[in-house]
């Protein structure tokens, strides 16, 4: 049913992966035919969202077959509830007996893996967890292209930090901060002092306050300021996402990042996609597709080669099911690039722990349904910070009375020793009664993995070969969108990144059009968009 | 903002390629029809507000942007939608066996009280006619969906196929809404990101930075 896939193209990208997605998107929005292939049946590569059983299937493919996943290794899956759970059992016996009962106050709710495999669909897992900065570089393209309309957002509602061996909200608000008695008045105008101070840094002009910074590291720096332990923890970890080695004007850029995004659309400066950042790659994708671009998973493809035809000009040719594919330029997601591609291969920098968990409650209660970042500091000196991400029902993560819970550092031995600890001092990771109160969260099932890090620039061995590196350990989606715009620049010099596509209101046909028959309708005076009345 | 509708329902059009999913699209809200099989390059979606018992109701239809073509279309589509349109065409067999298919791809992707209807198009075709409207109504039984042959060409029942629809969609939102203590939807609360945000003063960082 693919045999009709044409086989000349200006761009072929290879892979769904997020730089991909967005260069497909750019490519096709200004014109060039693009072809946009997968090797597998779903969108995202690397940075895919899975349902639960889609999550299954993956766990399996990658663990029967270790040579496909070539990005992904480590991977553990681990229950801590039955197979199936006694509450299911009564369920069936006596439903509708007592239903005043059963309305007037519901028992927490006993999971079993059978409920998972049940409600499957109602879980959104990603592979590669990201908040976006409500003034980045990806919601200022999202809008500046029109992509925005594709997806929906939620508003992260609190960042927690670890201080003094419990959770602690960071004040993010004005509103927070009345509230909060961790910080005092005098620390409150040292924050505001020191805070000032680092809005006010560019990079351009090394400005006098951060000239001598150079080779000192950000906590250096908070303690020169005369800042207390307490300040000091919240800028350096919760704010800058730090380590106690972080050279000072990374921690100065990261802060300043922070504070730049505060403001536009809720109480923190982050947004996370609903459904997942997985959601995000697709949402290009479709823009690619809306202006002209093919799509066709499931499409592995076997043999790349460059050749010159007449005038010096070099093609690309791909063997793909038997058919022959050409192209001008070629874009390829790293975990679908033939080895020989590359060169030099990757360095084996540091690699990437994750963790996925799924517990029966919120890391710290709250009345309404939180959305949380974590930043974990570092538990001893040369030792990374995990970020950790808590999502609930209403991102479309998980089924009711559940939340999905991401953990994501830098590898340093393999993602269960690195991260293990942590969990631990969150959730309650015993497997034991799921109806107990507890002060912790229940661990219901986890998965630990490690995945390459291969975000570090890629060269290619041929200038209409580009290379897309895979998702890095950061919070945001800065880095892929940088690299995203920087392949387009080769591949199109001098075009325009992304420009905003039209509302479908102001597309006016010119075609030959014959009218059909008269017919009364309503008047749509609708110019504003899709805001809902209030 | 003024009020300018009550109801907002994301429809989708889905079905194999080439069985006129645009064509009704657009016969529907610009009651225009292209002759010329209009390739679906650029088209996002299309809005028509109709007056459905004293209520105004937006309709927002999405077509598949050609992404059906090899089945990839994306599992975001279906985010959100409230209604199906299925599509095919009743000079061409294969695109009415592919309904099933489509149906099942629905189900693995939409939410799953999603409103479903069956369109069997180009009925103007007589002459080419390949799945007959008995054939077709058997299949809407056995999914328990509507069904109704359309001819995008002629204009024919795409009014009233978008109408019952949404009427299906307005009634069955309206009993949720009586029986739900809060009237909120789950979803309340995910919002669009856009540039217009409250526009505040040229923002010195102290106005935004609420830390302090």
């Amino acid at each position: 049913m693919d045999d009709d896939l044409p086989t000349d193209f200006q761009v072929i990208v290879v892979g769904t992966g997020m730089v991909e997605s967005i260069v497909a998107a750019a490519c096709s929005r200004i014109g060039k035919n693009v072809l946009h292939l997968d090797s597998s049946d779903h969108y995202g590569g690397l940075w895919a969202s899975y349902n639960f059983d889609g999550l299954q299937k993956f766990i399996k493919e990658v663990n029967s077959d270790p040579k496909r996943q070539l990005q992904v290794y480590n991977l553990a899956e681990k229950w801590y509830i039955e197979k199936e759970s006694a509450q299911d059992e009564k369920k069936e016996e006596g439903g509708e007996e007592k239903p005043e009962e059963a309305k007037a106050e519901p028992a927490k709710k006993v999971w079993s893996q059978a409920n998972f495999s049940a409600e499957y669909r109602k879980f959104n897992i990603d592979m590669t967890p990201k908040l976006l900065f409500s003034r980045g570089p990806l919601v200022e393209l999202l809008i500046s292209s029109n992509i925005a309309r594709y997806a929906e957002f939620r508003c992260v509602t609190r960042v927690l930090t670890w201080l003094n061996d419990r959770l602690m909200p960071v004040p993010c608000s004005r509103a927070d901060v009345f509230a909060t008695e961790a910080v005092g008045i005098v620390e409150k105008r040292q924050l505001m002092k020191m805070l000032t101070s680092i809005v006010g840094y560019n990079e351009e002009e090394m400005n006098n306050e951060f000239k001598d910074w150079n080779d000192k590291t950000f906590k250096e720096y908070l303690a020169h300021k005369g800042l207390t332990p307490n300040l000091i923890h919240y800028v350096l970890y919760a704010i800058a996402g730090g380590t106690n080695n972080m050279p000072c004007l990374e921690g100065v850029k990261e802060c300043k990042k922070f504070l730049m995004s505060l403001g536009r659309y809720g109480n923190t400066p982050f947004l996370w996609p609903m459904y997942g950042s997985g959601e995000l790659p697709q949402c290009f994708c479709r823009l690619c597709a809306v202006f002209g671009g093919v799509y066709c998973l499931n499409r592995p493809i076997d043999k790349v080669q460059t050749k010159t035809v007449d005038e010096g000009k070099t093609v690309v040719t791909i063997d793909s099911k038997s058919k022959t594919l050409n192209c001008d330029h070629l874009v390829i997601g790293i975990n679908e690039c033939p080895k020989d591609l590359i060169s030099p291969e990757p360095a084996e920098s540091s690699d990437i722990s994750k963790a996925v968990f799924i517990t029966n409650g919120s890391i710290m209660k709250n009345d309404k349904e939180p959305l949380t970042l974590l930043r974990f500091p570092p538990q001893s000196d040369d030792d990374h910070a995990v970020t950790v991400l808590e999502v609930g029902p209403a991102t479309g993560s998980c089924p009711k009375g559940l939340f999905v819970v991401y953990f994501i550092t830098n590898k340093v031995k393999d993602a269960e020793s690195d991260l293990m600890g942590i969990a631990e001092k969150i959730f309650d990771m015993s497997g034991g009664d799921q109806t107990a109160e507890s002060e912790k969260p229940k661990c219901l099932w986890s998965l630990f993995y490690n995945v390459k890090d291969t975000s570090a620039a890629v060269a290619s061995v041929a200038d209409c070969l580009h290379v897309c590196s895979g998702p890095d350990a950061g919070l945001d989606f800065d880095r892929a969108v940088e690299q995203a715009e920087q392949i387009f620049k080769k591949i199109c010099p001098g075009e325009e990144f992304l420009p905003r596509a039209p509302d479908p209101e102001e597309i006016v046909f010119e075609d030959d059009v014959t009218h059909g028959p008269e017919f009364q309708r309503e008047h749509d005076d609708e110019a504003d968009g899709d805001a809902p009345k209030e | 903002m003024a009020k300018t509708y009550d109801y907002l329902f994301k429809l989708l059009l889905i079905g194999d390629s080439g069985v006129g999913k645009t064509s009704i699209l657009f016969r529907f809200s610009e009651d225009a029809f292209n002759i010329s099989f209009i390739s679906t390059i650029g088209i996002d979606f299309k809005i028509r507000t109709i007056d459905l018992d004293g209520k105004k109701v937006k309709l927002q239809i999405w077509d598949t942007a050609g992404q059906e073509r090899f089945r990839t279309i994306t599992t975001a589509y279906y985010r959100g939608s409230m209604g199906i349109m299925l599509v095919y065409d009743v000079t061409n067999e294969k695109s009415f066996e592919n309904i099933k298919n489509w149906i099942r791809n629905i189900e693995e992707n939409a939410s799953a009280d999603v409103e479903k209807m069956i369109l069997g198009n180009k009925c103007d075709l007589e002459a080419k006619r390949q799945v007959s409207k008995e054939r077709g109504e058997q299949l809407a039984v056995e999914y328990q969906i509507k069904f109704i042959e359309t001819s995008a060409k002629d204009s024919l029942n795409v009014e009233s196929a978008f109408y019952t629809l949404a009427r299906d969609i307005k009634a069955k939102m309206e009993k949720k809404q009586k029986e739900a203590s809060n009237p909120a939807g789950a979803r309340s609360g995910a919002h669009q990101i856009r540039a217009n945000e409250q526009q505040r003063k040229p923002t010195s960082w102290l106005s935004r930075c609420s830390l302090l």
